[in-house]
C-alpha cells in the first residue's frame, strides 16, 4: 500500500500543501510582527509628543503632574523626566545616559526576569530630558501567542491532510488491487473472473468495464480456438482413419490397377480433408473478426446474379433449376469475397439436399432496414428442432450423413453473417427450406 | 523455359525440380532467400517460383527487393498461409500469381506455364484465334469457320481466357479465379458444366474438338 502510486501521490500533495501553508504562515507572522512593532513605537512616540506639548503649555510642573498621573494609571507606559546631569524629576525610568532617540534598556538588577524596555529619549527645552518607554515583553508575548496558534493550526492541517490523503490512497489502492487480483486470478487459470464495478461511471469504473470487455473478447477467441482444435482432433479423425485403411489396403493389395485405384481414391480423400481444413481455418479467421477492414460498398443482387449464373447450368444438368427472383440493386457494406462464398455455400447446400430436380430460388430484398438474402428450395425441408443446430460446425442431419460434404458449409454461412453484424436462420418454405441471411449494413 | 525455384524445404524442392524438369523446364534451385535474391537479380529467368516462408528473409521481402531492382520476371508465390488477406498481400508485393500449399503439381505447372511471357505482341490484340475459331474482342463476336456463334457473357469470358492461354493447360481453379472471381473451391464442378456447354456451342457438324480435357489437370484449347 505504501508503495502504491496513489499513496505516493497523496503524500506528495500533503507535503506540497504543508509547505505552501508554512510559507503563508511565515509571511503572515512577519507582517503581523512588523505591524505590531510599528504600533508599539507609534504609541510611545505619541505619548512623547503629548508630554512635549504639555511642557510647552504648562511648563515643567505640568509635565511632572502629567507623568505622575500616568504612572498611577495601570497599563500605562513608563516615563522618566530628568534634569540636567541625569537627576530624575519624575517617573520610573531612570536610565541615565540613554542616547537621544530610540534605544533599548536592559534592566536585570533585582528582578526575576530581565525586563527589556524600548525607550524614546527626547530633549525638552531648558536642558530637560524626557524618556518614554514600554516593556518589550508585551510585544513578545503577543508574538509568541500568535506563533503558538499558528503552529497548532499547522499541525492540525498536516494531520488532516495526511489522514485525507491516506484515506484517498487507500480507496484507490483497494480498487486497483481488485483489478490486479482479477488479473492474477486469470493468470492462475480462473478465466471466468471479472473485475467488480461500482456503477459509479468514474475513470476506474470505466477502466474496469473496458478490462472486462477485453477479457470477454479474449475468452470468446480462446473458446473459438478451443473449438477449432477440438473439431480438428475429433471430426478430421474419421476421414483420416478412412484414408489410412485405404492406404493400408493398397500396400497389401496385389494388382497394379488396384493400387492405382487406391492411390487415386486416397488423393481424393486427402483433398477432402484439406478442404475441410481450409474451411475450418477460414471460419475461425472470419470469427476472429479480422476481416472488417476489407469491407466496401457492394451490390448484393449483382453478387447473387454472378453466383446464380455460375451454378444454374449445373442445377439444370441435374434436372433442377436455379433462378434469381429479383433484379433491383441492393447495396451494402461488406466483404464481397466472403459474401460470395457464403451465397455459394447456401446455393450448394440447397441444390444438394433438396434432392434431384430441386427448384431453387435466390431472393434479395429489404426487410426492416436490413438486406435479406434467401435461398429457397422445394426439398423435404428440415424439422424445426434440427434447424438451429445445422449452423454448428460439423453438424449434419442423419439423413445426409451419406452424401458428400464436410458439415462446414452452413457454419461458414453463419460466421460470415455474424461478421457483417447479421444473422443466419432457417425457415419453413412449405414445402422446402428457406435459408435466410440478414445483413443490416445497408449503404445509405 | 528457365525457372528459378526458391524453396527451403529440401524434399519439396527436389520433387518440384524433378517434376518441372520432366515437364521440359530447366530449373535453378536456391535454398535460401539470399541465394534466391542473387540468382534472381543476376540471371534472366522466364518465371520465378518463390516460397513465401523462408528462413532468415521473408519471401515477400525478397519479392519487393527484386521488384525494386527493376526485375520484371513473373513471380509465382507459394505459401502455406491460406488467409484471405495473405493473397492480396502477396500480389501487392509484386507477385503475379499465388498458390497455397499443399497443391497439386499439375496446378503449379499450369500456372508456371501461364505466367511465362510469350513473344511480345505487336499491339494489344483485338482478335484472338485458334484454327478456324475466331474471336473479335471489339465486336464481342465469335465465329467458327466463318459461322457466327452466340455466347452468354460468361461463356465469352471463359473462351477469351482459353484463347489467351491457347496451347497451354488451364486448371479449374485458374478459371474460377479469373472468370468468376471465386477465390475458393466450390463443391460443385461448375467449370465442367460451363465447359461442356461451351464445347457444345463451338461444335459445328463434324468439326474437330478444340477444347481438350487434360486428365488430372484441366483444359487446353489448341488446334486438333
Amino acid at each position: 500500500m505504501f508503495r502504491s502510486s496513489s499513496f505516493r501521490l497523496a503524500t506528495f500533495y500533503a507535503l506540497a500543501f504543508a509547505f505552501a501553508v508554512a510559507v503563508l504562515g511565515a509571511v503572515t507572522l512577519t507582517t503581523t510582527r512588523a505591524a505590531l512593532a510599528r504600533q508599539f513605537d507609534a504609541r510611545i512616540a505619541a505619548e512623547s509628543a503629548s508630554l512635549a506639548r504639555e511642557y510647552q503649555a504648562e511648563g515643567m510642573i505640568g509635565v511632572i503632574q502629567a507623568v505622575r498621573e500616568r504612572d498611577a494609571t495601570p497599563g500605562a507606559l513608563d516615563f522618566g523626566l530628568q534634569a540636567h546631569g541625569g537627576v530624575s524629576l519624575a517617573g520610573r525610568l531612570a536610565a541615565t545616559g540613554a542616547p537621544k532617540g530610540w534605544s533599548v534598556l536592559n534592566e536585570s538588577e533585582g528582578r526575576e526576569a530581565p525586563e527589556r524596555t524600548r525607550i524614546l529619549t527626547t530633549d525638552l527645552p531648558g536642558g530637560y530630558r524626557l524618556l518614554v518607554g514600554d516593556d518589550l515583553g508585551r510585544l513578545e508575548a503577543v508574538d509568541s501567542v500568535l506563533f503558538q496558534r499558528f503552529a497548532l493550526a499547522f499541525a492540525a492541517l498536516v494531520l488532516l491532510g495526511a489522514a485525507g490523503g491516506y484515506g484517498l490512497a487507500r480507496g484507490v489502492h483497494r480498487r486497483i488491487a481488485s483489478i490486479t487480483g482479477t488479473a492474477e486470478a486469470i493468470i492462475d487459470g480462473d478465466l471466468s473472473r471479472r473485475v467488480p464495478t461500482r456503477g459509479a461511471d468514474d475513470d476506474l469504473d470505466r477502466l474496469a468495464v473496458s478490462f472486462n470487455r477485453m477479457l470477454d473478447r479474449i475468452g470468446a477467441l480462446m473458446e473459438n480456438l478451443r473449438q477449432v482444435s477440438n473439431d480438428i482432433a475429433h471430426e478430421l479423425r474419421t476421414p483420416l482413419t478412412r484414408l489410412r485403411s485405404r492406404l493400408e489396403a493398397g500396400v497389401t493389395g496385389t494388382g497394379v490397377a488396384e493400387r492405382e485405384e487406391v492411390l487415386e481414391a486416397g488423393l481424393a480423400d486427402l483433398d477432402a480433408i484439406l478442404g475441410a481444413f481450409a474451411a475450418l481455418l477460414r471460419i475461425s479467421q472470419i470469427e476472429a473478426g479480422a476481416r472488417r477492414a476489407a469491407f466496401r460498398s457492394i451490390d448484393l443482387t449483382g453478387l447473387a446474379r454472378t453466383v446464380v449464373e455460375a451454378f444454374a447450368p449445373s442445377a439444370e444438368d441435374a434436372g433442377g433449376s436455379l433462378a434469381l427472383e429479383n433484379e433491383a440493386p441492393l447495396v451494402l457494406d461488406g466483404d464481397p469475397e466472403l459474401l460470395t462464398q457464403m451465397l455459394v455455400n447456401m446455393v450448394e447446400n440447397a441444390l444438394r439436399h433438396a434432392g434431384a430436380g430441386a427448384a431453387v430460388v435466390v431472393r434479395c430484398r429489404r426487410i426492416e432496414g436490413a438486406a435479406a438474402l434467401s435461398v429457397i428450395d422445394n426439398g423435404p425441408g428440415v424439422p424445426e428442432s434440427e434447424r438451429a443446430r445445422l449452423f454448428d460446425r460439423f453438424h449434419r442431419l442423419e439423413a445426409s450423413r451419406s452424401t458428400p460434404g464436410s458439415g462446414l458449409g452452413l457454419a461458414l454461412v453463419a460466421a460470415v453473417a455474424r461478421l457483417h453484424g447479421g444473422e443466419a436462420s432457417l425457415h419453413d418454405a412449405g414445402p422446402g427450406l428457406e435459408a435466410r441471411v440478414t445483413l443490416p449494413r445497408l449503404a445509405s | 523455359m528457365k525457372l528459378l525455384l526458391v524453396e527451403d524445404d529440401p524434399e519439396t524442392a527436389a520433387f518440384l525440380k524433378r517434376a518441372l524438369g520432366e515437364a521440359g523446364h530447366t530449373v535453378d534451385h536456391a535454398a535460401t532467400g539470399h541465394d534466391g535474391l542473387l540468382l534472381a537479380a543476376g540471371e534472366p529467368y522466364d518465371v520465378i517460383v518463390l516460397d513465401r516462408m523462408l528462413p532468415q528473409i521473408d519471401g515477400l521481402a525478397i519479392l519487393r527487393t527484386i521488384r525494386a531492382s527493376k526485375v520484371k520476371t513473373p513471380v509465382l508465390v507459394l505459401t502455406a498461409m491460406g488467409g484471405i488477406d495473405d493473397r492480396v498481400e502477396g500480389l501487392e508485393a509484386g507477385g503475379d500469381d499465388y498458390l497455397v500449399k499443399p497443391f497439386a503439381f499439375a496446378e503449379l505447372l499450369a500456372r508456371v506455364n501461364a505466367l511465362a511471357r510469350r513473344p511480345p505482341p505487336q499491339d494489344t490484340p483485338t482478335r484472338l484465334s485458334v484454327a478456324d475459331l475466331e474471336m473479335d474482342l471489339l465486336k464481342r463476336s465469335v465465329t467458327r469457320g466463318g459461322e457466327r456463334i452466340e455466347l452468354q457473357p460468361r461463356e465469352f469470358q471463359l473462351l477469351e481466357y482459353l484463347l489467351r492461354h491457347a496451347g497451354r493447360v488451364v486448371t479449374r481453379t485458374m478459371m474460377l479465379e479469373s472468370v468468376w472471381d471465386f477465390h475458393f473451391d466450390p463443391k460443385t464442378n461448375i467449370v465442367e458444366t460451363h465447359m461442356s456447354r461451351l464445347r457444345a456451342k463451338l461444335q459445328r457438324g463434324t468439326s474437330a474438338e478444340l477444347i481438350h480435357t487434360v486428365r488430372g489437370a484441366g483444359y487446353c484449347l489448341r488446334e486438333p
